[in-house]
């Protein structure tokens, strides 16, 4: 059995595309389609990797994303962010968050912004599970 | 006291008149002769001649008449002799201001300078008087011509339209501002046209029945109307109109109309700004749409790849789907924005609001049974054929059905036989009301109160942002309006009233 990575996002279609490519490249896939169920995956299956998406409705990638880093035991596995926003806007709302009182909170490992290559996105993954 | 001069051929008479009015305290002149009188008159300008009539050379009336010539206002006294009535009567006529018989009586002579003096007094006070009334008149004049000309330019360079009436509404001031919204020139209708005639027929009442006198506070109020100038162009105005009072006589009217056209065209062109403003700021929201897609594009695509080089049909099915979904997003992002950016007037045409509501029920049968939602309708018979735009009822009711389907799949409520029910409803002999109800998830203030800004979605990868942009822009080009009432977790209504004309006319093709 390959590394397990979770893929958090609403949009079928994506996740769709980015199952194709792990179990391509031989890892182990699980699916979220929001931040709440992608939680109880992460506690339940704790993967290696997850793959997580920003906007979505309900709870969202931000908040799902704050929650994983701010938690001792989470915040070590490594997260690719996949989102149709930029990274600029992303680390602007970390930002924000942060000022508005929260913790501060790393950087994701790693940030690609749609559309990504398929080859793209395997080397992003296997670069993040090295 | 006066200046009198004394003229007689007689130096003794002269002397006793003399030494007896000094002592009067008269400031006295002598002459021995007309020539010698008019000499000193005109030299030294006494108020009062006394002179004999009987005189070598110039006689006393010739003195008088010459008086009089060089100095009206002198008054002439004229001694004449006992009973010489003819000649005394001859110098009254000639304006003597009296006369009195030799031998000179010194009361006599008192009284009649007195009278004379008197008679001056009075003179003067009335030239006084007169050139004042002049004065005051001129001044008068002037202030009234001028307070005149002020109002005349005051009423000729507003910019908006005055016509004034008579009582009878004939038409009296037709300012500028007028002739340029009416079209017509002041001589068109200076009093000829009484002023309903210009007017739409509503008003007329407004006219027949003026506010009492002591209503004045609850005149007319100011309402937008539309007249028809000359052209047969109509005009929107904002019009407001009061009686004019004369002793609480009603002796006319004034009405003021504000031109509306330039304010409507700018009110025309900030919609259109704000239009652009929105695709302006909201970009992004395409971008990140359009990133999306791309994002499905290659996905699609990759896993086709995959079927093809591993003879995976599954694969292969599975990455063709994923770009027919794709093509149909890009499609639904484009016509949305298309549909938003466009500037499309309603095309009203007779049609059948309750067989569009049948229409949408098919089209969105298959959607609402893929995600195990019962789609209802319930409609009003009464309803027959009206003229309407049957494309806006179409895609509005499409949108909000496909929305109302997409609350029940976002509902968490596993338990619920979700539903939507499309509903139609006469409200009056105007207006038909359409209703979308769903009992899915239902909405927060907060989503409630951004609901018709742009590219709010919170659909994820499932909405544009746009969709109920677009219906609201529609229903409103058709004269309706558009609600939402929603209970998070209970459902949601939308309601839209759109009025409807029973028959279409013939030049309402174009809307």
């Amino acid at each position: 059995m390959g590394k397990k990575v979770l893929v958090v996002d609403d949009d079928p279609d994506v996740r769709l595309f980015s199952i194709a490519v792990l179990e391509e490249h031989g890892y182990t896939p699980l699916e979220a389609t929001n931040g709440e169920e992608g939680m109880q995956l992460i506690r339940k299956e704790a993967p290696d990797l997850i793959l997580l998406d920003v906007l979505m409705p309900r709870e969202s990638g931000i908040r799902l994303y704050r929650q994983l880093k701010t938690d001792a035991k989470l915040k070590n596995i490594p997260i690719i962010i996949l989102s149709g926003i930029t990274r600029k806007s992303f680390l602007r709302s970390q930002k924000a968050l942060t000022e508005f009182g929260g913790e501060e909170v790393p950087e994701p490992k790693m940030y690609l912004e749609k559309p990504v290559e398929p080859e793209e996105l395997a080397a992003a993954i296997g670069a993040a599970l090295k | 006291m006066s200046k009198i001069l004394l003229i007689d051929d007689e130096e003794v008479n002269v002397r006793v008149l003399a030494m007896s009015l000094r002592s009067d305290g008269h400031e006295i002149l002598c002459a021995y002769s007309g020539q010698e009188g008019l000499a000193v008159f005109e030299r030294e300008h006494p108020s009062l001649v006394i002179t004999d009539i009987k005189m070598p050379g110039m006689n006393g009336i010739e003195v008088l008449r010459q008086v009089k010539c060089i100095e009206p206002e002198a008054e002439v006294i004229i001694i004449t002799g006992h009973g010489d009535i003819e000649n005394a009567i001859e110098a009254l006529k000639l304006g003597a201001s009296d006369f009195i018989n030799k031998p000179i009586r010194d009361e006599v002579l008192t009284v009649a300078i007195q009278r004379a003096e008197e008679k001056r007094s009075i003179k003067r006070q009335l030239r006084e008087y007169t050139d004042n009334l002049e004065i005051k008149v001129c001044q008068a004049t002037d202030e009234v011509q001028r307070k005149s000309n002020f109002l005349a330019k005051l009423i000729g360079s507003s910019n908006d339209g005055i016509i004034a009436t008579d009582q009878n509404l004939v038409i009296v001031i037709f300012n500028p501002g007028a002739q340029r919204i009416f079209g017509f020139r002041e001589q068109e209708v200076l009093h000829k046209t009484i002023i309903t005639e210009l007017l739409p027929d509503k008003l007329e009442t407004l006219f027949s029945h003026p506010p009492d006198q002591n209503n004045r506070q609850a005149l007319t109020s100011r309402q937008e109307i539309t007249i028809e100038a000359k052209s047969g162009s109509l005009i929107p105005v904002l019009f407001y109109t009061t009686p004019l009072y004369e002793k609480s006589q009603v002796v006319g009217t004034v009405s003021f109309f504000q031109d509306l056209r330039e304010i409507k065209r700018l009110e025309n062109e900030l919609v259109q700004a704000e239009r652009l403003a929105t695709i302006g700021q909201t970009a992004a929201g395409v971008a990140h749409g359009v990133k999306n897609i791309l994002h499905g594009f290659k996905g699609g695509s990759y896993l086709v790849n995959l079927g093809i080089d591993k003879h995976d049909k599954e694969k292969l099915t599975k990455g063709w789907n994923l770009i027919q979904r794709n093509i149909n997003r890009t499609h639904g992002l484009v016509m949305d924005l298309l549909s938003y950016a466009k500037e499309r007037p309603p095309e009203y045409e007779p049609c059948e609001p309750n067989n569009i509501v049948k229409d949408v029920y098919e089209v969105m049968l298959d959607l609402a049974d893929e995600h195990q939602v019962r789609i209802e309708t319930d409609l009003d018979d009464t309803i027959g054929t009206v003229c309407m735009d049957p494309n806006i009822v179409h895609q509005c009711l499409s949108n909000l059905v496909s929305n109302a389907i997409d609350a029940c799949l976002f509902d968490e409520n596993m338990e619920k036989q979700w539903h939507v029910i499309i509903k139609t409803v006469l409200d009056d002999d105007r207006h038909i009301q359409f209703s979308v109800t769903d009992n899915g998830s239902g909405m927060p203030e907060a989503v409630l109160s951004k609901l018709f800004t742009s590219f709010f979605s919170t659909k994820g990868h499932r909405g544009t942002g746009l969709g109920l942009l677009v219906a609201r822009k529609s229903v409103e080009a058709h004269g309706g309006t558009i609600a939402v009432s929603s209970v998070e977790g209970k459902g949601t209504t939308f309601t839209v009233r759109l009025p409807f004309e029973h028959e279409c006319k013939a030049d309402n093709g174009n809307g």
